[in-house]
């Protein structure tokens, strides 16, 4: 119902053509209504309506309800009973959910085990007890060693055996996502199934299945390097891999000094440089751009950056901004990272006022304790390089509008005992943008007025 | 606006021929497509029946036979699926609320549904009590379409009471971008879709105070190409959805006038199917009933002559909101 990029076509059919719709419409329904008769009679642990959702979901991976019947499948049919109490209240649809659940599988939730309702939110270990009520070290007390044994077995079996599916139906969806990169149902069912990794195998299997899914995730990458739901679902594996990181054992056997600022399980350095491969094949990637910025606090916080490399940060970061704006100043993309280091630099808001810096504001930059002479400094830099690009660009509007914006943000800094540029020098720029981009007078408009006041 | 009646005949808004598309919808059962989109319904009643108000044809679809299919979406919980026999689901939960609100029909639900407490409990009862977001089902993917939405129909339903309001505002602050956008979830980039759902959604609660508007504003005005039409990120296509998803947010934020009207009216107009209706995502390119729905309400939210006056915030007739909010001024 949504087309996006198809051609128009005059929309008729010949006889033959509507034969062939009608004849695909009769196959289509017919699927349907199977699979609707085994619903209406809670059928879920039938094989059969397994396989219907397999050939409907090929033909059609937006039916969402059918995503959620293979769900209930699985939980109640093709895997092991010890997933058997986690979605108690979703092996049937129509329930309410109850409000202590916690439903999320989304980069907001720093544990992806939290997703599951049956597992405890405090520990992010896997629990291998399905919510029976029983678990198994309370049953062994019981048993002797024979039966334990045996029990054993069975465990490894089971394990086995859930692996396995969980494994067959990531492969399943593989091609559907590689065909609709864009559909939430099945990243959304992906992202089910490595939830139920984390609550019914044991952590390594399960931590197994999450780095596979970083690969996977790098691959959608790569075939389409802005696709926003790739990017969210990296955001979330990442931060699932590092919370499942610190419940693999080393960093109870380590004995590291406390006062150590780095996290041995953060994976903000190697995804810091992952946006930077991306960047290097692409400068025009602003979801790469993107996530730079929202790893580069953290960055620093962990390496225990002090202020020369703070500052020394923020210079490699302008540089490597400026070397992209040198061959493409069109690129809205390259600007926007720029604007966000300038905001760091003349701290728009942030040094607004003395309350603001009580409050901890100041905090959150990334070079916090600059002096305002080196604010300046680097202000005065940035100006006059954008400035040496009007030399080869001077119909690049975008190279106007930052120029302005900056002479602006060195005015608001305060206590100048001069400016990045003069009143008359900033009319002119604004003349400019009025010339080469007339769809935004309005905006300009605007802007004559502040400068103005 | 005295220059469009000088536009040639394509530049004009092919009013009965989209009239006559929208009608035409549910009478394509003999094409395949029909049935792939029929997890789409209940979305689809929505959008047609909005465009269609917005063309002051209202009447063109039967109002019983609507309340009858929106009817027969409800679970016993009190959600809705995208048609009988799919599952309740946040997204169609609105879609059935906002088709009741704009043919003024709360009180079927009484009625002949599961009342407005059962749809305002399966909507609360969605919300993550911790972070304050919303999930879409019982499966729990979360993001602030869903958060919206809640916000959206709870507000109309006036029930906003069962959730918690200032968790859900900190959790849409936590999504903010340096660009002054949203995204998705926190971390994520900003894109036009999750500014117009999170912007709306602080508007319903009057929490506007954490905006950076100007920032916001120079960014949305810079999804404007040169061809009029706008995008949803930076250096990506355009596309007329986003007609919609910009230029609603400029609207919260008063900033419309920053980018050009009459460029943006061209390149809807040029996405028309002038002679058998509806609207496309680019000129040329087959049409839906969604790009139909969002091309209009671009144009109406820039004044377009003859047509009915969108609310940005709820995506409905401004009629439908004041009739049920009551006049904000």
């Amino acid at each position: 119902m949504a087309s996006h990029g198809i051609a128009r076509t005059n929309r008729s059919r010949t006889e033959e053509q509507r034969q062939q719709d009608l004849d695909r419409i009769q196959k289509y329904r017919d699927l349907d209504d199977q699979i609707q008769s085994h619903v209406k009679q809670s059928n879920y642990s039938d094989p059969a309506l397994f396989q219907l959702t397999t050939k409907i979901l090929r033909l059609n991976p937006e039916y969402y309800t059918v995503w959620n019947v293979r769900r209930r499948c699985l939980i109640s049919g093709s895997l092991s009973r010890r997933s058997a109490g986690l979605w108690r209240s979703r092996a049937s649809p129509s329930t309410s959910r109850s409000v202590t659940t916690k439903p999320s599988c989304a980069a907001s939730s720093p544990s992806p085990s939290a997703a599951t309702p049956a597992a405890p939110a405090t520990s992010p270990s896997p629990k291998r007890d399905g919510g029976s009520g029983t678990t198994p070290n309370e049953k062994k007390e019981h048993t002797t060693d024979n039966a334990e044994g045996k029990e054993e077995e069975d465990e490894k079996a089971d394990i086995a055996a859930d692996t396995s599916i969980i494994q067959a139906e990531l492969n399943f969806t593989i091609p559907l996502l590689i065909e609709f990169p864009k559909c939430y149902w099945i990243w959304g069912y992906r992202s089910f199934l490595l939830s139920l990794c984390d609550a019914i195998l044991p952590a390594a299997a399960a931590r197994d299945f999450w780095v596979a899914e970083l690969a996977l995730d790098s691959k959608m990458l790569t075939k389409d390097r802005r696709n926003f739901h790739a990017w969210s679902y990296r955001r979330f594996i990442v931060s699932a891999l590092e919370s499942t990181a610190k419940t693999d054992g080393s960093d109870g056997s380590g004995g590291d000094a406390p006062t150590t600022t780095t996290n041995p399980k953060s994976m903000t350095e190697s995804e810091f440089a992952y946006t930077y491969s991306m960047i290097k094949v692409d400068l025009s990637n602003f979801s790469a751009w993107h996530n730079r910025s929202k790893l580069a606090l953290r960055l620093l916080d962990e390496r225990g950056a002090d202020d020369a490399a703070r500052k020394k940060f923020l210079e490699e970061e302008l540089e490597l901004v400026r070397e992209g704006l040198n061959v493409g100043p069109e690129d809205q993309s390259l600007w926007y990272y720029h604007q966000f280091l300038m905001d760091h630099i003349t701290a728009v808001g942030a040094h607004k006022n003395a309350e603001d810096n009580e409050k901890g504001t100041t905090k959150e930059l990334i070079a916090p304790n600059l002096s305002l002479a080196d604010r300046r400094e680097f202000v005065d830099r940035e100006v006059t390089e954008i400035k040496d690009l009007l030399e080869d660009y001077a119909d690049v509007k975008l190279i106007y509008e930052a120029l302005l914006e900056y002479a602006m943000a060195y005015r608001a800094m305060g206590e100048s005992d001069g400016d990045a540029a003069n009143q008359d020098e900033m009319m002119a720029w604004l003349a400019k943008l009025r010339e080469l981009d007339p769809l935004r007078r309005g905006r300009w408009d605007d802007l004559e007025k502040s400068l103005k006041v | 606006m005295a220059q469009l009646q000088n536009l040639p005949d394509e530049l004009q808004l092919a009013t009965e021929a989209h009239v006559k598309y929208i009608q035409s919808l549910d009478s394509r059962k003999d094409e395949y497509e029909y049935w792939l989109t029929e997890h789409l319904r209940l979305n689809g009643v929505y959008w047609g029946l909005t465009a269609l108000h917005l063309l002051k044809k209202p009447e063109a679809l039967p109002r019983d036979a609507t309340i009858d299919f929106v009817l027969s979406c409800q679970h016993e919980n009190g959600g809705f699926g995208a048609a009988p026999g799919h599952d309740a689901h946040m997204l169609y939960t609105v879609s059935a609320v906002q088709i009741l609100a704009l043919v003024d029909a709360f009180d079927e639900l009484e009625k002949r549904g599961k009342g407005k407490a059962a749809v305002g409990k399966f909507i609360a009862d969605l919300q993550n009590r911790e972070t304050g977001t919303f999930a879409g089902d019982e499966w729990g993917e979360e993001d602030t379409r869903f958060l919206y939405g809640a916000f959206n129909a709870l507000s109309l339903m006036g029930m906003l009471d069962l959730v918690d309001v200032d968790k859900a505002v900190d959790h849409i602050k936590a999504c903010a971008n340096f660009d002054g956008g949203y995204g998705l979830t926190p971390g994520a980039e900003s894109h036009s879709g999750q500014i117009f759902t999170c912007l709306a959604a602080l508007s319903i609660v009057g929490r506007m105070e954490s905006v950076e508007a100007g920032k916001l504003g120079k960014w949305l005005s810079e999804r404007q190409l040169p061809n009029g039409g706008l995008n949803g990120r930076p250096e990506k296509q355009e596309d007329v959805c986003y007609s919609w998803w910009v230029l609603s947010s400029l609207a919260m934020i008063n900033r419309t006038h920053w980018i050009d009207r009459n460029a943006l009216f061209g390149f809807i107009l040029r996405c028309q199917d002038t002679e058998k209706g509806g609207i496309s995502d680019r000129p040329g390119n087959m049409v839906d009933v969604w790009h139909t729905l969002f091309g209009l309400t671009g144009l109406s939210l820039l004044g377009y002559p003859g047509l009915d006056e969108i609310d940005p915030v709820y995506c409905l007739p401004k009629s439908t909101t004041q009739r049920i909010l009551g006049s904000k001024e």
